[in-house]
């Protein structure tokens, strides 16, 4: 029965972001699929093989007790229309106005039942114009709502911006969506592949995708790999914003992907047994220290290294904007994580933990949260290892609303939490204390 | 003439006994009886529209629309029926096929709903405005845009008032001089317009899985909440005095006597195995339900709370309509309409 669902895409992105031409590509190119377009902005699509229905967006508020639950009713009603007939659609794609806050159609899909049997939301694309986002983002909710909300983030016009500018803005984008895909185009010229079919409401295929929706977030923003002899060699910082700076070492010898392994090892130590050194002190091994650097003037650290090898630092603060040197030589490797560049208000936070989940205590906390966060939660996701439960189980919501359920068994796996928030005013700390609270 | 249903004798069965069946060429949209009993009209999502011999299921005429029909109606003062299309315009006809008009609509939206009153005046809702007509096709008066899509249009049973719903307000526009202009408030999506038979209740379901009514000599309105599923099937017994509604398995009955419905104990019809989608009475009170699981089940709500007769409509129920005399019950899954007799014994 849910095999039988029809798929629909939500293309979102701000005017001139390219939601159009990649409308336009999707509706001529040869797929073999039939679509009905719902538009919201009097386009210029008028292609023969697709029904297009016109609508006004009509935001609607429940009555359900969440205060944030608003529906599409225009599109409960055409999709209750279109789901009368025999000759079916393959796809239904809705494109939303460029000013649309993405909540309430997908909101839309948790909601109503009529709609839940008939068709079943897969994903959320949203176009970004790589150009001109950054203006959006900085004044904009809907902006900032679309890039949140996204299953997978095509950042078009990739030819008007330098590899830099490309970088720097999928670090930003990604700061604020962590488990969304992120495709670059230019003319969007994206594979139909790639934004149909996504999959990004799937229970099953977020547990397929973990790896990807997971990618780790750091609370360091910067690593280096140095090659040190034996002894004390001298760490030394220049001049930087902040009071103190948060390093810690690890050792790398002979591993593999040092940039990989030494975060792995690196976060374990960060929040254990913190201490605070001040300057010309001494900086054990494997021991997260705070640097004082409250001079505001270039600073030096003894750091012990108890046997010559490679060794990784892991530091709070961007390793160039302090120009951290460690030993006599430069570093064999470095890499800068997170993007903790801009201070963004929508922010993802990743949450891993080993071990198993009370029932009862996820229940009341997630409940509690959501009371009281709701509003600023745009979507969650979530693969836990319960207490008594040989499967795992899978969630997902969005605002106040959400769905799990127990999805394929653990098996020999691993048994892990996996949990990824994203929304605006989000506390690290808080949500990560608050689920370890719910540990059995 | 109250409390007639209190002495009447219960009906022990009802069976059901299939009368013809008719295949339209696609989803079926739009099902009526004419107001002599003698013609079935069907329309359907590839704009088919068919109206067959009541008695032989004889195709008597037949169209085709240039979209998707999305609702019809007979008139049940003129031999008049009007058939609301995809493609933004109402074709009335005469009951023998002719084509009176073709009223016209704004372009690009589907007619969603069309009702007519006893005085023969016909009501056309398309997007956030509904237009009046004469039952000759030419227009009375249109309303000032509603802030949402239309959701259901309606008389009041003299004619005297027409009647609208969308999100958050039920309104009545006085078609005469001394009748008042009302709106009724209600913050929520209102679906399924169904004013009581005595003009004196106007029931709506809502998107937040509720049923609200207005009585409109009060004005005191009741939300009725803790539906498992949106009740957009409604429907009123003859004599006003219960409101039936479905969403989930079980049909619920409201009764309007007495302080009630509030506080008092709902009637409830258990026998779908799925959600019920259609609810129709006949006019001597027999209830008629169709339902996701395929099956229209008959019930006499005065007597017995167990379904008194069942026939199998071979897929969820999209369509169902009863005679004017109560002697024919018409249903339609998404392939086949199907017309019983009904015998009670």
């Amino acid at each position: 029965m849910a095999d039988q669902t029809i798929p629909v895409t939500v293309l979102t992105g701000f005017l001139g972001s390219g939601k159009t031409t990649l409308l336009n590509r999707i509706l001529t190119e040869q797929h073999g699929k039939r679509i009905a377009v719902i538009e919201n902005e009097f386009g210029e699509i008028g292609i023969d093989q697709a029904l297009v229905i016109n609508a006004d967006e009509e935001v609607f508020e429940m009555n359900n007790g969440c205060i944030c639950c608003t529906v599409r009713g225009d599109l409960i009603r055409i999709l209750g229309n279109l789901m009368k007939r025999r000759d079916k659609f393959d796809q239904v794609l809705v494109e939303t106005t460029g000013m649309a806050d993405p909540a309430p159609v997908a909101q839309t899909f948790f909601v109503d039942e009529e709609v839940q049997r008939h068709f079943r939301l897969d994903g959320i694309v949203t176009m970004v114009d790589a150009k001109h986002v950054a203006l959006h983002l900085d004044d904009s909710d809907e902006a900032q709502q679309q890039v949140a909300f996204g299953d997978v983030l095509v950042l078009n016009k990739m030819d008007l911006v330098s590899p830099e500018e490309a970088d720097a803005l999928e670090r930003r984008i990604r700061s604020m969506n962590a488990m969304a895909k992120l495709v670059r185009a230019t003319n969007a010229n994206v594979p139909i592949a790639e934004v149909l079919d996504v999959g990004g409401f799937d229970l099953k295929r977020a547990v397929e995708k973990k790896p990807t929706f997971l990618e780790p977030e750091y609370p360091f923003e910067w690593g280096a790999v140095f090659e040190l002899p034996e002894g004390v060699s001298t760490l030394s910082l220049g001049e930087g914003a902040d009071d103190t700076m948060q390093v810690v070492l690890v050792p790398v010898e002979g591993v593999a992907e040092p940039l990989k392994e030494g975060p792995e090892r690196g976060v374990r130590l960060w929040t254990k047994g913190l201490s605070a050194v001040k300057p010309g002190g001494l900086v054990e091994p494997e021991r997260s220290v705070n640097l004082d650097v409250s001079s505001g003037k270039p600073t030096t650290f003894q750091v012990r290294v108890p046997r010559a090898g490679r060794w990784m630092l892991l530091t709070e603060h961007g390793g160039e904007e302090y120009q951290v040197r460690l030993g006599t030589s430069a570093p064999v490797a470095e890499k800068v994580y997170g993007g903790h560049e801009h201070d963004e208000t929508v922010t993802s936070v990743g949450i891993h933990l080993e071990g198993e989940v009370d029932g009862k205590k996820l229940n009341a906390w997630l409940s509690k949260l959501l009371q009281e966060k709701g509003v600023d939660i745009f979507r969650m996701k979530g693969i836990l290892s319960v207490k008594g439960e040989d499967r795992r189980f899978v969630f997902q919501g969005v605002h106040m609303l959400f769905d799990g359920r127990p999805d394929r068994p653990w098996g020999s796996q691993p048994r892990s939490n996996n949990l990824v928030f994203i929304g605006r005013k989000l506390d690290r700390a808080e949500l990560t204390e608050g689920f370890r609270r719910c540990l059995a | 003439m109250s409390g007639v249903s209190l002495f009447k004798k219960p009906v022990r069965r009802a069976h059901l006994l299939d009368a013809w069946r008719f295949a339209p060429s696609e989803y079926p949209r739009g099902l009526a009886f004419d107001r002599h009993g003698g013609l079935v009209a069907l329309g359907a999502a590839d704009g088919q529209l068919a109206v067959l011999d009541a008695v032989t299921g004889a195709t008597r005429w037949e169209t085709k629309l240039p979209d998707s029909v999305s609702t019809l109606a007979f008139s049940m003062s003129d031999d008049r029926l009007a058939v609301a299309c995809f493609d933004g315009k109402t074709r009335l006809y005469r009951s023998d096929g002719e084509l009176l008009a073709t009223l016209p609509g704004a372009k690009g939206g589907w007619v969603e709903w069309v009702a007519w009153s006893k005085r023969g005046q016909l009501a056309t809702a398309q997007g956030r405005v509904v237009r009046l007509w004469t039952s000759e096709g030419q227009p009375v008066l249109e309303t000032p845009p509603h802030e949402s899509t239309i959701s259901g249009v309606g008389f009041s049973p003299d004619g005297s008032r027409l009647i609208t719903s969308c999100y958050g307000a039920v309104r009545l526009f006085p078609l005469e001089a001394n009748a008042e202009s009302r709106t009724l408030s209600w913050k929520s999506s209102l679906l399924s317009l169904t004013p009581s038979p005595d003009g004196k209740v106007i029931a709506v379901a809502t998107q937040d899985n509720s049923v609200h009514f207005w009585r409109l000599a009060s004005g005191k309105d009741s939300e009725m909440s803790g539906y498992p599923a949106k009740p957009t099937a409604l429907a009123w017994s003859p004599d006003s005095k219960l409101l039936c509604t479905g969403g989930g398995e079980v049909i619920c009955g409201w009764r309007f006597v007495g302080k009630g419905p509030e506080g008092s104990e709902p009637l409830m019809l258990k026998g779908h195995e799925q959600g019920v989608t259609k609810l129709v009475f006949s006019p001597e009170g027999l209830l008629a339900s169709g339902s996701l699981d395929g099956d229209v089940l008959m019930w006499d709500p005065a007597g017995d709370p167990k379904p008194i007769g069942i026939a199998p409509l071979g897929g969820e129920a999209a369509e169902l309509a009863f005679s004017p005399d109560g002697g024919l019950l018409a249903g339609a899954n998404g392939r086949e309409l199907v017309v019983w007799k009904v015998t009670r014994v």
